[in-house]
């Protein structure tokens, strides 16, 4: 131990780019420590910047400042009613208490600032214990890149949302692609983007030091089974030496580009994840090593996924958000040519349903790909993918004349898939779907005052008709090691592991295996990543000789 | 209009030039991306190739239509998309210099149209001047080292 060259010797040592590790990083060094930022790949950003960029925050500011009201009790409740028992109150309560003065901070103290996306209500306010007006998920205001210097060439690119706001359409909606051109052209970013370089600007004002191309691989421990250092391995392979005298924060995403261990956790296969290669579960196999708890590890933040197959994203096929399975003329299929479940459901919880087992059959007769099948009204109506209205249906998308010839074209049972249609067009006639209940939920409809019949139920029957695969997609894992309420990792005897710290999708969820709303993702991660900054910063540890 | 054009001077003659270029098939595979052309008649093909947009690559698919070969300093041709809704041309020409000089121009003009051109458009800015280039620089290339001359 006496004998290690260190590279460099800090109080704070933080690995990852995203969300959860930049406010880590923030947070330690508001708090005094000396921060170094250690990114595996060549562009800043991780999973955040490939995302919305949103945060969902209970009792936020921004709200208040916008006239709705939030309530403490309602929050938790609603958070246990998602939750089913799969989460610990202690860090619900956590989360709702301190989410809320950290974005507070964020906003007056690191410019790192919202607003709350009035047309984009809550996922779930359908149900009896969610927020009905207003909605605590917030939106990155519009971030000018050249605050950054020459790292904005640096900071990762987002294939999947354009440089428009939530409000302004960017996740769902009408998009203005001549406000997008303008965007690109002056270099302003939103969303993902705009969140990181916002952060990355706050950790520039800190002094906090980055570097890229230069992964964490092994946690150095003292004797007293303390955290005191990092091996990490140069993308050249060159190994070096991290010394962190108060701790390592864990903030490197989650594990879903890793076969390996998707095999071990998952229940089934992630195909096609929508985040950045560099995802393999870094952070993971270093807390095992060291003996840490695990917690939600077969759960993930899952996506029906679809795929336009001429966009690849750094050598692999770009799994993209898709379109087109919650409003009319269109239902999803599985292999057997049956609706499975509620088609409008959020992004989370239909892929949930692909999991199904059939006791009797022995098969899992949702596993994807399943289909989205639609109609010339649907294709004449939506961007679907890539896919634009008034466009010819480009040649990776099966179509046919007949539900008959298209069900053979893509290996699905036609006498099912007609019947199936008929009786979908028949709940549209009747304007009740009374197998999965379309039409009576809020994710539906979103941002047109949730779902209804009206709104809902269309019939598919003008040709040509079109599908398209959804496969198991996931905007990252969520299990991990098992974090307390100051983000430290807890071992299998349930104590902390001095100085080792996780967050984001890099650790267990703390909420449990829920996505309560836009921002489910990365609110906790901010938030439980500024706890463990601010933690591992005023933390004296109980040092080893070294 | 996304845009670009790119010269060099050749240390060859024109004909040796000329002899090259009027032959599609010499050329294609050093298109940037490239992945597979058809030869329908003498002036019209098809043509696939992978466009790396910088952030991401995109798979197209377009149609060529020669509309003059003027032996030997110019051949210039309209391209529309297949598989996506773009349009536009280019051309190469020569022009003499001496017997063993020619100046070499490459020239692309793309426009994207629908409802995504104005985006598409932006990253075109980029993408079309920086494949004139690398198009061109790849066939002055292939020339001079099948010709035994320093590039």
């Amino acid at each position: 131990m006496q004998n290690i060259q260190w590279e460099k010797e800090v109080d704070v040592i933080v690995l990852g780019t995203g969300g959860a590790a930049l406010s880590a990083a923030i947070a330690a060094a508001d708090n005094g420590a000396s921060v170094l930022v250690l990114e595996k790949t060549h562009q800043i950003g991780g999973t955040t910047a490939y995302s919305g960029g949103v945060p969902w925050v209970p009792l936020n500011h921004y709200m208040k400042d916008q006239g709705f009201s939030d309530n403490r009790e309602q929050v938790i409740a609603f958070i246990k009613r998602l939750t089913l028992g799969r989460a610990e109150e202690s860090m619900i309560e956590r989360f709702v208490d301190k989410g809320h003065e950290i974005f507070k901070f964020l906003d007056e103290e690191a410019q790192v600032r919202f607003k709350t996306p009035k047309t984009y209500p809550e996922y779930y306010r359908n149900l009896d214990e969610a927020l009905k007006d207003g909605t605590r998920s917030l939106d990155p205001v519009p971030f000018d890149l050249n605050l950054i210097g020459d790292w904005g060439m640096h900071l990762r690119q987002n294939p999947i949302f354009p440089p428009l706001t939530l409000e302004e359409g960017g996740a769902i909606g009408s998009i203005d692609f001549t406000v997008v051109a303008e965007r690109m052209q002056n270099n302003i970013v939103t969303m993902g983007r705009s969140l990181v370089g916002s952060l990355f600007k706050a950790c520039l004002d800190r002094g906090v030091e980055t570097l890229l191309n230069i992964a964490g691989k092994e946690l150095i421990m003292g004797e007293n089974g303390e955290v005191i250092g990092l091996i990490a391995e140069t993308s050249e392979g060159e190994k070096k030496y991290f010394k962190a005298n108060n701790g390592v924060i864990l903030a490197s995403g989650g594990f879903e580009w890793n076969k390996q261990l998707t095999k071990a956790f998952l229940k089934m296969d992630i195909t096609h994840p929508v985040s950045p290669p560099g995802n393999e579960g870094d952070a993971l196999m270093m807390a095992m090593k060291v003996g840490a708890a695990l917690d939600n590890m077969s759960e993930a933040w899952w996506y029906p996924a679809m795929v336009d197959p001429t966009f690849e994203y750094e050598d692999n096929v770009m799994a993209q958000l898709g379109n087109g399975r919650n409003g009319p003329n269109s239902i999803v299929v599985n292999k057997h040519g049956r609706r499975f479940a509620h088609e409008g459901t959020t992004y989370n919880d239909l892929p949930r349903t692909f999991f199904n087992f059939d006791p009797v059959n022995i098969e899992f007769p949702n596993e994807a790909p399943v289909w989205l099948i639609f109609d010339q009204q649907l294709k004449d109506r939506e961007l679907i993918i890539t896919m634009t209205p008034g466009d010819p249906a480009p040649d990776w998308v099966d179509q046919a004349a007949t539900l008959q010839e298209l069900a053979e074209k893509v290996g699905v049972n036609a006498e099912n898939l007609i019947d199936e249609v008929a009786k979908w067009n028949g709940y549209c006639e009747q304007q009740e779907d009374p197998d999965f209940h379309r039409g009576t939920i809020q994710f539906e409809n979103l941002t047109g005052g949730g779902g209804n019949p009206e709104a809902n139920l269309g019939k598919i029957e003008k040709g040509p008709f079109y599908a398209l695969p959804i496969y198991l997609g996931a905007l990252g894992t969520n299990g991990g090691p098992k974090i307390d309420g100051n983000g430290r990792v807890i071992n299998f005897a349930g104590q902390p592991i001095q100085g080792l710290y996780a967050a984001g999708n890099a650790s267990a969820n703390p909420l449990g295996p829920i996505y309560p709303s836009a921002g489910g993702t990365i609110g906790p991660a901010m938030v439980f990543g500024f706890l463990a900054g601010e933690h591992a910063a005023k933390t004296t540890l109980v040092k080893s000789e070294v | 209009m996304p845009q670009g054009t790119h010269t060099l001077s050749v240390p060859l003659s024109i004909e040796t030039i000329w002899e090259f270029v009027q032959d599609m098939n010499n050329w294609a595979p050093l298109v940037p991306g490239y992945i597979e052309h058809e030869i329908l008649n003498e002036n019209e093909s098809t043509w696939a190739f992978k466009g790396d947009l910088g952030f991401m690559k995109k798979t197209v698919k377009l149609k060529i239509d020669i509309k003059e070969w003027n032996e030997p300093s110019a051949v210039i041709f309209d391209l529309s998309g297949l598989s996506d809704n773009f349009k536009g041309g280019g051309y190469f020409k020569a022009e003499k210099v001496s017997d063993n000089e020619t100046l070499m121009t490459g020239n692309l003009d793309i426009t994207a149209g629908g409802m995504m051109g104005p985006m598409v458009n932006q990253i075109l800015v980029k993408f079309v001047p920086q494949t004139a280039t690398e198009l061109t620089e790849a066939i002055v290339t292939k020339l001079c080292e099948d010709n035994n001359v320093p590039v």
